[in-house]
């Protein structure tokens, strides 16, 4: 692939931006297709180019796609240069990232369909999408940071879509505010490594961590700053609780949040410069400690949520806790193998296996999320208490809800099964005591997981008439029915795709074909055939599938055949069910005390006063005199003039005197 | 003596005098602004040759025709383009004379040509009072009371820093016996002074020729002409006087200071102390009475202070040494560019504003979002690029500057710089607020005339332009820097 | 370097005093009854050549007398400047002839611009 058409892949997107808000919104409103037509064929597009740059990828020897760097402006020996890094990494992310999007632009166009801001909607997916991209390929932590804040915009521009909702308005304000916690660490871990190192450029930044150059406190200080911004990005305890009211938004953009784009940015940015972190084994308990009671602690909550949509947020939260668990795990592997398996194989191990993971997810939960899209779609509501025996109405939706849980749940041979698996091989390996967590939080996946699927899926229709929002959304002249009924094909189509890719994208690793390609070589007993079935000669598989079976065989009991009853238990462990209910109080804590007992009450009052009072003060004081000075005096122009001259003269003299002294 | 080295200045004059005389037969607007912009045009090809030449003196070394002047030609003629076309929608209040005030502009913009170019201390003089008296009739050109009180407190100030000007050159004169810039410098060195306490007459002659120029770029503390003056003159003039006249007279005083004042080291450390110490005062004045102005015309002028305050820091860099004067040199001409271009640009949109509300006062601009939402963007784009953020060439500019200014171990004027920044946002930032957030005072929408869409449309471009390809004219004021003579 | 500027400041001093000294010496004069006091109009009216003083100092010139002022300095001077030309015009040669033509058209517009705008007439 000629390197020049790699700067096509994010720029695509942001030509689809620019053209349909300078030109279709403005001149062709009253064709709202045209818009949703430009993204999707930006998007697609991009589609083809990253798998181009895929492919190049692979075939090149050293899996490295080389784009020549543009001089952007070269001032006197300080050079900014724009450029693009295209590895094995990035070249995986372009090709989920795009296809995502794609997949989601595409069923958006149904999900969307007749809402007044349809274009907007368009123009602002496809900047999201330029902004994820350009943020997997920029090769200057400055550049990146500049399309890490593009990503976080546009999520606000996106959650809040329907800002006339309060609910959703706050959301996006929530989001955003919270992850910006989380990019004040970022930027200061940026700073960090540019003062040690003075640069931006990564590759130079990861050879240097490499080579120790940056070493001690300086690199565990950077590497924990670079992972404040990424745990705020991807939800990770404490900065988690953006997540779940992200779900305000169109469901197409919960999906691609948590499949492809913002999410998955702080994974990538932990495995991106996982070399900084690597060789700080502080960093390091920090990113797989803070990943494993994320994965369990957000799972703990998806147990009792009646929103089928939080539902799905936890899993998401927990599920890239599992992913930083991965990531943590892997480059502990260097130290808690004594020795004996050096650091660089220890990266490759962690980037692989976290990568793994992230792939992967990235299909099953946009499934997942654009199932809850179309059952919204037909049912009005994400409560799944107001749902139930959807199965006799939308029989595909269900079929694939069903795919996409067994793989999230991680079942045999479906993808989500071997990237949990090797999560779990390596925490077993490594860090055992991580290892029970994630066992635990295995068992909780299954369940919420079944339990949402038993909920929305089997037994009676118990909501009522589709709500408003189905109103707004359906098809003029489409028939009103009081049962919910299949989505359209456009949402339909895509689902299928996901579906079938979320059984099949985890053999892609059988033979190690994956690993191998970010670095990692993994001992492979012969081709995909034998480790399709060949997993089950170690003992590790039978736990974990026995542990996913038997909390989805809970959920079948207490959801499906009602042998105990639900409430029964709530009841039983009602303390437990309680906290869990109330999402540990976190948002009151953080509302209560941190907004508003500590900022608005103390410091912000105090920075108001002090405004008010001092800065205004002495700004308008000054200004005042000065204007009040020029008022008064203008009355009497000539003795102005003189005042000025008088200045001049005194002003000289103030200088002389103040040269005579000073040399 | 090749008169083709002045092929720019002469032919300007000769459109000046042109449509004074096509004044007396006609003043038709189109015909006397077609005129002058068909001048400008030829004056800006002819300028453009001397580009590529090599850089020679001439006038037996009374005028350098380097890189450096020639960039600050196109300054200046760039800057007569925009005040041209922001005149003509403008001159209805000139109606009678409206070819006289054309060719005083133009004779003012050949003056700084020539002042940019000139390398001897009578030359200076000369071109700088030949656009010095054109600039006072054109500040008093209304006749009305303010501009009659602008126009001769002008004038009276002006003789002042005139005086004070000459009085210093008559010290360095009588100190060295040249008046042309390289003797100086080598009259000065063969003096084998220690110290500048060592003769009174060199720090006497210094400190009133910064006195004078101090003037003419709005230093404190000879900057107190600058609101009134701005204030009452008609709004292009106020435009042209903040950038064309601030460049050449920023071009001179580089050219004085470097070349005569240069060496020996102590000398050049002196004086860059003296810009370094007069620029943390000029920013800080002009930032913090800005944030209390009611008037626009009056809180650009404030702004135009504080600009000369962050040009000085570029100044007081070139002090500092040979070997890295070059860069800040570059980083001054990029800077006056791009200055020029946003400062132009922010009156043009002014004076659109003004035409319709005939009112300068900032509360007056509440909701122009919506009445005039192009006129309320470039204007906005202008006062973004004035303040310095991304992507215009205003971030460029400081980056620039800054960048040259912490080369020379001047880290403690560029943080004293940046803080005097963030209070630059205060002020105009609070435009651009109430211009989109406020509530419009009359729904009624801001016609502007073609031209001054152009204008602004030219002006808006050039900020974005170089503030997304900043390399483009960063190769051209790298070029000037090194070119110096 | 000091007792130079000793010496200025000694001149200051004596100009100070030297300027103080008339009007403390006929105060003093007065008070000792040395001068006579009798004002009579004539006495304190100003002295202006002999001639009687008609109206107040503070009115308005008309402006023809500044226009016509500023033309005749321009003309002037020009006419001085060209005395020096003319006395080396043979060693400046050609291109001497030449400038000063060039100066005097530069003068003759601006002569043609004051005649067409009616500078010169008196109205």
């Amino acid at each position: 692939m000629p390197y020049q058409l790699a700067w096509f892949i994010w720029t695509l997107p942001v030509f689809a931006f620019l053209a349909i808000t300078l030109v279709l919104r403005p001149f062709f409103n009253h064709r709202p297709h045209w818009s949703a037509y430009a993204t999707i064929t930006a998007i697609g597009a991009a589609f083809v180019l990253s798998i181009w740059a895929l492919i190049t990828v692979l075939q090149s020897p050293d899996h490295l796609l080389a784009v020549p760097r543009i001089e952007w402006a070269v001032i006197d020996g300080f050079t900014i240069h724009l450029g693009l890094l295209v590895d094995s990494l990035t070249a995986i992310m372009l090709v989920v990232v795009t296809g995502v999007s794609l997949l989601v632009q595409i069923y958006s166009q149904g999900y969307m369909h007749g809402d007044p801001g349809y274009p907007r909607y368009f123009a602002w997916m496809a900047l999201f999408t330029a902004n994820m991209l350009g943020l997997v390929m920029a090769d200057s932590l400055l550049f990146m940071y500049v399309f890490w804040e593009g990503v976080g915009l546009c999520s606000y521009l996106l959650i809040g879509f329907w800002f006339h909702k309060k609910s959703a308005a706050d959301a996006a304000k929530k989001a955003f505010l919270v992850t910006r916690l989380g990019d004040f660490g970022f930027l200061a871990g940026i700073l960090t490594l540019y003062f040690s190192q003075n640069t931006f450029d990564i590759e130079a930044l990861r050879t240097a961590a490499a080579a120790g150059a940056i070493a001690g406190t300086t690199l565990t200080l950077a590497a924990i700053g670079i992972f404040a911004g990424a745990a705020g990005k991807s939800a990770q305890f404490p900065l988690h609780t953006w997540l779940p009211d992200a779900m305000e938004g169109p469901t197409p953009v919960s999906s691609l949040i948590h499949a492809a784009t913002m999410v998955a940015a702080g994974v990538f940015l932990v495995a991106r410069m996982f070399p900084v972190f690597a060789y700080s084994e502080t960093a390091l308990n920090v990113v797989a400690g803070i990943g494993a009671f994320t994965a369990i602690f957000a799972a703990s909550m998806g147990l009792v949520a009646n929103d089928i949509k939080r539902v799905m947020a936890y899993s998401t939260i927990s599920q890239l806790g599992y992913m930083m668990l991965a990531l943590g795990a892997g480059g502990l592997a260097a130290y808690a193998s004594g020795g004996s398996l050096p650091i660089e194989e220890a990266i490759s191990l962690g980037v692989a296996v976290g990568m793994f993971h992230l792939f992967n997810h990235a299909f099953f939960k946009c499934l997942l999320f654009l199932g809850c899209g179309s059952v919204n779609h037909a049912t009005g509501t994400f409560d799944m208490r107001y749902m139930g025996g959807l199965r006799k109405y939308m029989p595909f939706t269900t079929l694939t809800f069903v795919i996409a849980s067994l793989s999230l749940a991680g079942i045999w041979p479906l993808s989500g099964f071997w990237s949990k698996d090797e999560i779990l091989v390596t925490s077993w390996n490594y860090i055992p005591v991580w290892f029970y967590v994630a066992l635990v939080t295995v068992f909780m996946t299954a369940f919420y997981c079944f339990r949402a699927v038993f909920l929305t899926f089997s037994g009676e229709y118990r909501g009522g008439e589709p709500g408003a929002h189905v109103a707004a959304h359906s098809t003029p002249g489409h028939e009103q029915s009081h049962m919910p009924h299949e989505s359209p094909r456009v949402m339909l189509v895509p689902m299928g795709v996901l579906a079938v890719l979320s059984i099949v994208s985890g053999w892609i690793n059988l033979s190690g074909g994956f690993s191998s390609f970010l670095g990692h070589s993994a001992e492979s007993e012969g081709g995909w055939l034998q480790t399709l079935f060949g997993v089950f000669t170690h003992p590790l598989p039978f736990i974990s599938l026995a542990t996913a079976a038997a909390g989805i065989f809970l959920a079948f009991a207490m959801y499906n055949r009602k042998w105990v009853s639900a409430t029964a238990v709530g009841r039983a462990f009602s303390p437990i069910y309680k906290v869990l209910y109330n999402k540990y109080w976190m948002d009151e804590l953080y509302q209560g005390i941190l907004v508003k007992s500590f900022l608005l009450n103390g410091l912000f009052r105090g920075a108001q006063e002090m405004d008010a009072d001092v800065v205004d003060g002495v700004a308008n004081g000054i200004g005042n005199t000065v204007v009040g000075f020029g008022k008064g005096m203008r009355r009497m122009e000539t003795g102005q003039l003189q005042g000025y001259a008088v200045a001049i003269a005194v002003g000289l003299v103030a200088i002389m005197l103040g040269l005579y002294f000073w040399t | 003596m090749n008169l083709w080295l002045l092929a720019p200045e002469l032919s300007l004059f000769f459109t000046a005098v042109v449509v004074l005389l096509l004044g007396l037969a006609s003043s038709r607007r189109g015909i006397v602004i077609g005129v002058s912009l068909l001048g400008v045009l030829v004056s800006f090809v002819f300028a453009a040759f001397l580009w590529s030449g090599t850089p020679q003196a001439t006038f037996n070394g009374m005028l350098s025709v380097d890189q450096f002047a020639v960039f600050f030609k196109f300054i200046v003629l760039a800057a007569l383009v925009l005040v041209i076309l922001a005149s003509a929608d403008y001159d209805y209040k000139v109606e009678q004379v409206r070819a006289e005030y054309f060719t005083l502009i133009l004779i003012s913009a050949v003056g700084l040509m020539l002042l940019s170019s000139a390398r001897e201390l009578i030359t200076i003089y000369v071109s700088l009072e030949m656009s010095s008296i054109s600039l006072y009739v054109l500040a008093g050109f209304l006749r009305d009371r303010r501009s009659s009180e602008a126009g001769l407190k002008y004038l009276l100030l002006g003789s002042v820093a005139s005086a004070t000007l000459l009085y210093g050159m008559s010290f360095v004169y009588g100190l060295t016996g040249k008046t042309e810039l390289g003797q100086i410098a080598s009259a000065i060195q063969s003096l084998s002074l220690s110290g500048l306490l060592d003769n009174p007459a060199l720090l006497l002659g210094l400190v009133l020729v910064a006195g004078g120029f101090g003037f003419k770029i709005s230093s404190f503390p000879f900057q107190m002409w600058v609101p009134d003056v701005y204030e009452g003159a008609p709004t292009p003039i106020t435009g042209y006087l903040s950038v064309a006249s601030k460049a050449a007279g920023f071009a001179a005083v580089m050219r004085i200071f470097y070349d005569a004042f240069g060496a020996p080291s102590w000398l050049g450390q002196n004086w860059g102390l003296l810009f370094a110490g007069l620029s943390i005062a000029t920013m800080t004045v002009g930032n913090i009475v800005a944030t209390a102005q009611a008037n626009i015309k009056r809180m650009m002028a404030y702004s135009s202070i504080a600009q000369a305050g962050y040009i000085m820091v570029g100044l007081a860099a070139v002090s500092m040494g040979q070997s890295v004067a070059p860069a800040a040199r570059s980083a001054l001409a990029f800077f006056l560019a791009s200055y020029t271009l946003t400062n132009m640009g922010a009156f043009v949109a002014i004076i659109a504003f003004s035409n319709k509300t005939n009112s300068d006062l900032i509360v007056d601009y509440s909701g122009m979002g919506r009445r005039a939402p192009l006129l309320a963007l470039g204007l906005t784009l202008c006062l973004v690029s004035l303040l310095g953020l991304p992507p215009t060439a205003g971030l460029i500019a400081k980056v620039y500057i800054f960048n040259a200014a912490v080369q020379q171990g001047l880290l403690w004027l560029v943080i004293v710089a940046v803080l005097n920044t963030v209070v630059s946002a205060y002020y105009y930032l609070r435009v651009v607020k109430l211009m989109w957030l406020g509530n419009p005072v009359s729904e009624e929408p801001v016609p502007s005339s073609a031209a001054l869409r152009t204008a602004l449309f030219l002006a808006c471009a050039g900020i974005l332009l170089l503030g997304i390809v900043p390399d483009l004219l960063v190769r051209l004021s790298e070029t000037a820097g090194h070119s110096l003579l | 370097m000091l007792t130079q500027f000793g010496q200025i400041a000694l001149f200051i001093l004596v100009i100070v005093l030297f300027i103080s000294a008339l009007p403390i010496a006929a105060f003093i004069f007065r008070l000792i009854g040395l001068a006579p006091h009798k004002p009579t109009q004539v006495k304190t009216s100003t002295y202006e050549s002999g001639m009687e003083t008609v109206g107040k100092s503070w009115i308005q010139f008309n402006v023809r007398y500044y226009t016509y002022a500023l033309i005749f300095v321009a003309l002037d001077v020009t006419a001085i400047l060209l005395y020096t030309w003319a006395v080396d015009l043979k060693s400046l040669g050609a291109a001497g002839l030449g400038v000063a033509l060039v100066f005097i058209a530069i003068l003759a517009v601006g002569y043609l611009y004051t005649w067409k705008k009616k500078f010169l007439e008196w109205k």
